[in-house]
């Protein structure tokens, strides 16, 4: 049997991939006729998303069900019958993941049908198009774009569709993020209600306001008005107490999020039931899972949410479903794998693939093919395949059949698809490290124009075919995979993962530094699903206390780690213990922590999580201040939401008290949102300030940007909304396993301002984070990413061996433009910038010292963890084999 | 500066209580109802959003006696934009209608002639049960001139043209002199009793 | 067709100011062979200067009354009108204690809820139907129309029966009629500044003037609206406008009733279009 994933967006290709890779069947329907859903759609994302695409498309654990629909689900939970277009597959489990819609009912005041007003979606087909052409043109007259206004909340949070659609705040940002780095020159404004962005997406947008001096205007634009060739926005400039205006050449909608239109059928035929914004029903305390024992629900089928959000809850899903189900695959990379040897006699193939137009369109692929047979050694050169699909085939066939024993590929970015190819190569039977990547689509097509593209691609070529005839076979040493994990940490996280993992199979030791379980939740009164946290927290605790595969250590650390993905050491040592742990995965869920802003003292003055406990007895005030954003720290995602609920919670006890909440943003997300609109309508009064509000003598004084005017409270109660900060471990534990932090919270890997593909993995492979240590998050999400991370956890631990990978970065001095980056990213500080003589090979005719130029060193400390090559804006960074760094060094300037 | 404990807390339930203003608290203040409001261009102090806050807060006094709730058009511009429902053209309604009996007992003054024509014309209804073009403006324009005399010079002036172009194109006869007359005038004054302001 | 008789609700413009709109809704109806039985008695549904909704609510309980003994839907040419009317039937009918403390007035106001008021643009576009009209137009209309709808054709939501931002049915009946549509969106729905004309008639002019100025620019021959509150801001008014504000505009203003009359074949001046304020002569050359 297997488990059947119905929807092939981001979230299902995830599910997929976890599940596929640790040994189980997966049945994906998709009703398009390719993966990915919306993302594929994306600006910057189809990058990303693709490698997994093609992955899926060659797995031989994966049936790929194209243009594909369900039509019937029967059985019951480990033994399900379902029909899909005709065709019966058998499953233990299912996973509904049909994602979103858009928004479409857009009132005709935007831009009365001009076809310079688009939808997000439109304008990030807009920003593809303008990867290849260099340019952003207005749709109506082709002209380049000067000023763009960005229009939020277009079909959220309004009338006809209630909820917040959580992921346009963020894309949004992304989105002129692109258009800044891209064309600076471009203005651009942004009107929105409330910024909702959290953790480093907040940061982009501020950086995005000071840096790059995009202008956020609060006001929510109702209309769209052409006149005189331009699109006149008008707005309520709230300092000046007047309608003011703007005129832009393009203007771009942030279309909301609906639930997918299948999902109503779906409902039907599965019987999953759905909640009243028609979103698949799951609860905060177990949001993967629907009211169907063994179909389980991820990604924006269960709530709008990011690409993030939507990853998390897949590997999460994959994870639920794994567990009802039986392994019956084997795991790809895991069987013997023998190499051909290589003898004298070099016989390099070179594949130069167009990569859907991608490359073949800038390069004069038959051309280069040409120049590149010229070569020495070179036996054969391919230029025919478009698609990855081909170009694997054709490398494989060419190994099998013609005896290649030196690959050269060019075409897209070894950043994301070096494996995939590393993967094909070994599985055609020739060393991985005989295999030499040209990015002939980042660094050649997309950066110059035609004639140019195609002398810069030959050159290229020359170049790697030259260094692929040094590369040499390295012998690949193999080690046993340890089918244990550790979990730091014993809060809701670190207790959901341990579980997690259990289930799956494996031993866990949890170790918690305090003298009890339960973390932050512990501090809470009521959630907001309106169940007890202390009863939450005791049913994982007793969970935890009675799974046998659990080793729970309190008051106790982990120290002296060492080793790597698979193959971990470490010691804890605490209250009468020191023992050394050898494990093969390790979640880190160390939580985060409240701080109590200053500023503000006096008796009178709370914390919302003090008041929430005091929500459970009487309430003695007639007038409470809430104030939230104050204090120096990182607001946590639900802060925004306890504060409404707490509002709530105070209003049902006694309506008659007067509670006035001083707010810079109202951040109830998703379907939050509805509570933000309940305490309005229960009489909540919310002001809105830019500058903290003072508490002097009594009195609350608050400058009401909304009234243009100081506002005065007397309250009996002030309610601080705390900052959250890291666990204070997090330092020690970021040095030990080598995972850099951003404001002291734990950083995935991957990380890019664009979108989190991998929110549970670290630069540190075999090492997940999960809950509040990567971001203060609600428990839904905590939940969520903690079984995640048991997930990928699980997905190491089902190898029987890992290979020994000798891997650090290189810099490609030519591209190199000295920006940095990768010296802020790298967790252990092995890049420095230098100054540098910099030689410029003219392709073809000759070498020119072009003088002085800053570029990245990389030293010996590199650990390999591939921070700086996905930072690296200029793609100069990659990873390289240990040898083939030396050899580069060497080459380039021999070359 | 704003003392919220000197305003008044009920205020909003007061507005609630009259039809068109329930919603009065779904409000977000996202200036919907303002940016597209036809009004603001005209009379740039007019903002309903800032009304609407100024109500949650409970300033009434300063909201029932701002002059700009009695420029607004009834035009519905506001309402079927606005994202919460507030339905802001039945609310501003609401709120003339505290405002205007606040007005009768004295309580306030209102800065505007529209109350003095919306009763001027709603005498017409109760009297004929059909508007009675003549019998309003002999009733208005005294009243907002504050004398008779006056208050014909204003008329005149305001209708000596409009009214000379109408005669002519035959849409102002002899027959306008005189009130055209609902048969059943009784059930017009019963429902005036019943439904009309107090 | 699915309309062969309504109560007809003339509002009370319909024997003075918007006597032509009068004429060619009945005109209009009767070559459309839609039987037109004015509401015996009707009053006043409250026009803008009625606030209290439940005395609105109780007015037009009486007319609506009237019309569903007859057993008939109430069309009305008036947009204010039909507001009103519309409303009243929604809110009565939504709700049972509002209905029985109507009727507890008068028993005239005993209204049951069993008929729908409507507006005639809603008629002729959604009931009579435009392939039912373009068989039996005989005249073709070689004008450029600024189509104004004023407020309540496509607003509230609750009574709207058009776009509230861009509606079209009107453009839509001129198109078949032959006219051709002026660039007039934004202007559409921008309300005339009748309800204030009045009381701050400085308002109501600047805002009836945009509406003119943007329909001239547009190169209109004519305005064409549905409503008699909006025809005497923008036609009976003009010659004000145009002297208070020092401009010269000169624009004809026609009502919907008036246009489909000429291209349904019907004699002008059975339609009034002798009456309008702005001389209509060089549209009615127009018609062939
Ligand atoms: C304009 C825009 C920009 C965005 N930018 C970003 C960004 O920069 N960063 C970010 O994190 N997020 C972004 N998002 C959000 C992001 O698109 C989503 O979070 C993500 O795509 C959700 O993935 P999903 O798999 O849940 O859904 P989808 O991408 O919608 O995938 C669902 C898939 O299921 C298929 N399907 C549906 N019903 C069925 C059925 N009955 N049977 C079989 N298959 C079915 C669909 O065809 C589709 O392929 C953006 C959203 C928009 C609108
Ligand atoms: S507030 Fe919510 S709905 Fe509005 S743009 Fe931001 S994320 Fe989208
Ligand atoms: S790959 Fe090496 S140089 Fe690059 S960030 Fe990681 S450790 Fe640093
Ligand atoms: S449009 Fe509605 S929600 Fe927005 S400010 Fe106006 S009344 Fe409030
Ligand atoms: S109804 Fe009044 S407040 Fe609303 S848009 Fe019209 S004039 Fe403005």
């Amino acid at each position: 049997m297997g488990i059947a994933i119905i929807g092939g967006g981001v979230a299902g290709i995830t599910a997929a991939l976890d599940l596929a890779n640790s040994g189980y069947k997966v049945y994906l329907v998709e009703k398009n006729a390719e993966l990915g859903g919306k993302m594929a759609e994306l600006a910057e994302c189809k990058v990303g998303l693709s490698p997994r695409v093609v992955e899926i498309e060659n797995h031989p654990n994966i049936d790929l069900m194209l243009s594909s629909e369900l039509e019937s689900l029967s059985g019951s939970a480990g033994n399900f019958t379902l029909k899909v277009s005709g065709t019966t597959v058998e499953a233990e489990s299912v996973i509904l993941a049909p994602g979103y819609d858009v928004f479409d009912n857009i009132a005709k005041s935007y831009g009365f049908g001009s076809p310079d007003v688009v939808t997000s979606l439109d304008f990030e087909g807009m920003l593809r198009a303008s990867t290849m052409s260099g340019e952003l043109l207005r749709p109506s007259d082709n002209k380049p774009v000067k000023k763009i206004g960005f229009i939020k909340c277009v079909g959220s949070r309004c009338q006809e569709n209630e909820i917040c659609s959580t992921a346009c705040c963020a894309y949004t940002a992304k989105e002129v993020w692109v258009v800044k780095e891209r064309y600076p020159d471009i203005d651009v404004s942004v009107f929105y209600m409330d910024i909702r962005v959290f953790g480093k997406d907040e940061e982009l947008v501020a950086e995005l306001k000071d840096k790059y001096g995009v202008k956020y205007i609060r006001s929510r634009v109702p209309e769209v008005i052409p006149e005189r060739g331009s699109l006149k926005v008008k707005y309520e400039d709230l300092k000046k107490g007047v309608i003011a205006n703007l005129d832009f050449d393009l203007i771009v909608l942030a279309v909301g999020l609906l639930p997918s239109k299948t999902l109503g059928r779906l409902s039907e035929i599965t019987g999953v039931k759905t909640d009243k914004y028609g979103y698949v029903e799951t609860s905060i305390t177990s949001p993967l899972e629907t009211n169907m024992p063994g179909v389980f629900a991820c990604g924006t089928a269960t709530a709008p949410m990011k690409v993030r959000e939507s990853v998390a809850q897949a590997s999460g899903a994959a994870l639920k479903a794994a567990i009802l189900s039986q392994r019956t695959e084997p795991i790809p990379g895991q069987e013997e794998r023998k190499y051909i040897e290589v003898g004298d006699e070099q016989k390099i193939g070179v594949f130069i693939c167009g990569c859907e137009g991608e490359v073949a369109d800038s390069v004069d692929i038959p051309a280069v093919v040409e120049q590149v047979k010229q070569l020495r050694d070179v036996v054969l050169v391919n230029g025919d395949t478009n698609t990855t699909k081909e170009v694997l085939e054709a490398i494989e066939g060419g190994i099998v059949d013609q005896g290649l024993n030196k690959i050269v590929f060019a075409g897209y970015t070894p950043r994301e698809y070096e494996n995939i190819f590393k993967d094909a190569v070994a599985k055609a039977g020739l060393n991985p490290y005989l295999l030499e990547f040209v990015n002939l689509r980042e660094q050649c097509a997309w950066v110059h124009d035609k004639a140019e593209a195609t002398v810069v691609a030959a050159g290229m070529l020359r170049m790697a075919v030259g260094r692929a005839r040094y590369l040499e076979a390295i012998p690949i040493e193999q080690y046993p995979v340890i089918p244990k994990a550790l979990v730091i940490g014993g809060g809701v996280s670190g207790m959901n993962a341990a579980l997690g993992i259990a289930d799956a199979g494996y031993d866990i030791c949890l170790v918690e530094k305090g003298p009890e379980l339960g973390g932050g939740l512990r501090e809470t009164g009521e959630l907001q699903s309106g169940e007890k946290a202390s009863d939450v927290l005791k049913e994982l605790a007793d969970k935890v206390a009675s799974n046998k595969r659990i080793t729970v250590y309190k008051n106790a650390k982990e120290e002296n780690v060492s080793g790597r993905a698979g193959s971990f050491k470490a010691n804890i040592v605490g209250d009468g213990v020191n023992e050394e742990i050898e494990f093969g995965a390790c979640v880190i869920a160390t939580g985060a922590k409240d701080v109590v802003p200053e500023g503000y003292s006096g008796k009178e003055v709370i914390t919302q999580a003090e008041f929430g406990k005091m929500l459970g007895g009487t309430v003695s005030a007639n007038t409470i201040a809430m104030i939230q954003d104050v204090g120096e720290g990182v607001a946590a995602k639900y802060s925004s939401i306890e504060l409404v609920a707490n509002a709530l919670k105070a209003k049902e006890k006694n309506p008659n008290l007067n509670i006035f909440v001083l707010y810079q943003d109202i951040k109830t997300y998703g379907k939050w949102e509805a509570l933000y609109k309940e305490a309005r309508e229960k009489g909540v009064i919310f002001l809105r300030y830019e500058n903290a509000p003072k508490y002097e003598g009594g009195i609350v004084t608050v400058f009401d940007v909304i009234l243009n005017d100081d506002v005065q409270i007397k309250p009996d109660l002030v309610v601080l909304s705390t900052p959250t900060v890291p666990a204070e471990d997090n330092e020690r534990l970021s040095k030990m396993f080598k995972i850099p932090l951003r404001n002291g919270f734990f950083m995935e890997a991957q990380e890019r301002p664009k979108m989190v593909l991998t929110p549970v993995d670290t630069v540190n492979e075999g090492v997940f984070i999960c809950g509040s240590a990567v971001y203060p998050a609600m428990i839904d999400e905590c939940m969520a990413m903690s079984t995640a991370a048991a997930s990928r956890a699980c997905v190491l631990l089902a190898k029987n061996f890992m290979e020994t990978p000798a891997v650090s970065s290189v810099v490609d001095e030519q591209i190199c433009v000295g920006c940095g980056v990768c010296v802020d990213v790298c967790p252990v500080e092995a890049i420095e910038l230098t100054e540098e003589l910099i030689p410029v090979v003219t392709f073809g005719v000759a070498t020119v010292i072009s003088g002085m130029k800053k570029v990245a060193k990389v030293g010996d400390g590199c650990i390999g963890c591939g921070s700086c090559a996905s930072y690296c804006p200029s793609g100069a960074m990659s990873l390289k084999h240990f040898r083939d760094r030396q050899l580069y060094a060497q080459l380039d300037y021999a070359l | 500066m704003i003392k919220t404990w000197e305003l008044d807390p009920n205020f909003k339930e007061e507005i609630m209580k009259e039809r068109g203003g329930e919603h009065l608290t779904a409000c977000f203040q996202c200036s919907t109802c303002t940016i597209g409001c036809p009004i603001t261009e005209y009379v740039p102090s007019y903002n309903p959003r800032k009304i609407i806050q100024m109500s949650l807060l409970g300033m009434r006094k300063e909201v029932l006696s701002n002059p700009d709730l009695w420029v607004c058009l009834i035009c519905q511009t506001c309402t079927a934009r606005c994202p919460q429902d507030v339905r802001i053209s039945d609310l501003l309604s609401a709120i003339r209608r505290i405002a205007d009996k606040e007005a009768e007992a004295g309580n306030i003054k209102i800065d505007s002639s529209r109350p003095i024509f919306d009763k001027a014309f709603q005498h017409q209804l109760e009297k004929y049960g059909r508007l009675y073009d003549i019998g309003l403006a002999k009733e208005y324009y005294p009243k907002r001139e504050g004398s008779f005399f006056k208050g014909m010079m204003a008329m005149m002036n305001d209708y000596k043209d409009f009214g000379m172009r109408m005669f002519k194109k035959g849409k102002m006869g002899p027959k306008a002199m005189f009130p055209e007359k609902v048969k059943d005038r009784a059930v017009m004054k019963k429902i005036f009793e019943e439904m009309g302001e107090k | 067709m699915s309309v062969t008789k309504l109560a007809y609700y003339p509002g009370c413009p319909s024997d003075a100011t918007a006597i032509d709109q009068d004429m060619s809704t009945k005109a209009v109806f009767e070559k459309l062979g839609v039987e037109l039985v004015e509401v015996e008695d009707w009053n006043c549904c409250g026009a803008a200067e009625v606030e209290e909704p439940e005395l609105v609510y109780a007015l037009n309980a009486r007319n609506l009354a009237i019309a569903e003994k007859e057993g008939l839907d109430i069309v009305t040419p008036c947009s204010i009108c039909y507001y009103n009317l519309e409303r009243s039937n929604i809110a009565l009918k939504a709700d049972d204690k509002l209905r029985a403390k109507v009727k507890g007035i008068d028993s005239s106001l005993d209204y049951n809820g069993k008929i729908k008021a409507k507006h005639v643009l809603d008629v002729f576009v959604n009931d009579i139907g435009l392939e039912e009209l373009s068989s039996k137009m005989s005249k073709k209309l070689n004008l450029k129309v600024a189509p104004y709808y004023g407020c309540y054709i496509g607003r509230p939501p609750e009574t709207a029966f058009d776009d509230p931002d861009d509606p079209d049915s009107m453009d839509k009946l001129i198109e078949l009629m032959g006219g051709e549509i002026v660039p007039f969106s934004q202007m559409k729905t921008f309300c005339c500044g009748g309800p204030l004309m009045m009381t701050r008639s400085d308002i109501a002019f600047e805002m009836a003037r945009k509406i003119l100025d943007t329909a001239k620019s547009a190169g209109a021959d004519c305005i064409a609206l549905a409503c008699p509150l909006c025809g005497m801001m923008l036609d009976g008014k003009q010659a004000d406008i145009e002297k208070a504000l020092h401009v010269e505009i000169d624009m004809p203003v026609v009502y919907i009733t008036q246009l489909l009359g000429l291209a349904l074949g019907i004699d002008a001046k059975e339609l009034g279009l002798n009456k309008n304020a702005v001389d209509t002569k060089e549209i009615l050359g127009k018609v062939v």
